[in-house]
């Protein structure tokens, strides 16, 4: 284990920002190396030196306290767990529905003008563009919960708030629909929209239940991994 | 941490008008900062010197100090100098500090008197 592991991990499980904690971190790295090095031009040896050098930076809970005694360092995060992981990625969600929905608009406008619906099969150029949207638009949930996961990883949340986001981002991803109707007048636009449809229960669910694998699934190997880490580290200081 | 502790409730706000006051004269990093404290205080205040950090950090935030990282002998440190809203919260850390000591003084004057009395 590092020097500073101790003081990054509870500066990270207390809610200070990773940038904050990088920071702090990253000086503490120099100061210790400047310590070392004057301990070690005192004649002392280098485990000697690095032993005193970290006494005299202090103990790891009184540095993580220094930091934590200031809120404004605080992340999102830890200052507001469901304004992070609640609206942000309803936010989230709702931009790129937004933008999917845009892009077919503005793809059936210019691809297929005079038509009905955009929903039907296209060639070429036009393929590739509906196939960008309808990825955008099918992978959506998948990528708002990658982002909750590499948010919460970053900053040690507490694994509840990242799982109830997975489920959420899972649960409207398989409730959500998109609506085409068709030009009033022959040389108009048609018009897109979205809504939230329970359908078929068992099918709804099912689709949640993948949706919630997916996005869950890097968070939850990384949480795993974290575990597996610790356990292996404890088991070394015990030998 | 070396030497014997200052009582921490005397110490509120020490910390912010001593790195101001080495900053006030040449742009530092941390453990320069923290040598010069010890040495210039003839070691009667020490502090852990990592705590030194968030302080900075803190002063930094409330724009009295700014910072850029500087590489000099193939080291790259954060260096900290005072800017102008640091100069004037230096002025007023000083004023009340000097109050204050002045105060004690006249207590501790004033209680010698009394005893001699």
């Amino acid at each position: 284990m590092k020097p500073f592991d101790e003081v990054r991990e509870s500066l990270l499980r207390a809610g200070v920002a990773p940038r904050h904690v990088r920071r702090f971190i990253g000086e503490l790295q120099d100061h210790f190396a400047d310590l070392t090095a004057e301990e070690r031009h005192r004649g002392r040896s280098r485990e000697d030196a690095q032993s005193a050098a970290l006494s005299r930076l202090g103990r790891p809970d009184v540095l993580a306290k220094a930091l934590l005694g200031q809120r404004h360092f605080q992340s999102w995060c830890g200052r507001a767990p469901g304004v992070a992981f609640g609206v942000m990625p309803l936010a989230a969600l709702g931009a790129i529905y937004l933008i999917a929905c845009s892009v077919l608009w503005f793809g059936w406008r210019v691809f297929l003008p005079g038509t009905e619906t955009p929903f039907i099969p296209v060639n070429g150029f036009a393929a590739i563009y509906f196939g960008a949207g309808r990825f955008l638009y099918y992978a959506a949930p998948i990528l708002v919960g990658w982002s909750v996961g590499l948010i919460a990883a970053r900053q040690r949340s507490t694994a509840r708030w990242p799982i109830l986001a997975f489920a959420f981002a899972a649960f409207l991803g398989s409730v959500a629909q998109v609506h085409a109707d068709g030009p009033v007048f022959a040389s108009g636009a048609g018009s897109i929209s979205m809504s939230l449809n329970l359908g078929d229960p068992f099918s709804s669910l099912r689709h949640s239940c993948i949706l919630f694998a997916i996005a869950a699934l890097p968070y939850l190997a990384w949480l795993v991994h974290k575990a597996y880490a610790a356990s292996a580290t404890s088991g070394r200081e015990v030998d | 941490m070396a030497g014997k502790s200052t009582n921490p409730n005397f110490m509120n706000g020490v910390p912010e008008l001593l790195i101001l006051r080495l900053l006030q004269q040449q742009e530092m990093y941390g453990y320069e900062i923290v040598q010069a404290i010890r040495s210039q205080s003839n070691e009667v205040i020490t502090v852990g010197e990592g705590v030194v950090y968030p302080v900075l950090h803190a002063l930094e935030r409330e724009k009295a100090l700014k910072s850029r990282r500087k590489t000099i002998n193939g080291r790259s440190r954060v260096y900290y100098s005072m800017t102008r809203s640091g100069s004037r919260r230096l002025a007023g850390l000083c004023s009340d500090w000097t109050n204050l000591a002045e105060a004690i003084h006249t207590m501790l004057t004033g209680a010698e008197h009394i005893e001699a009395v």
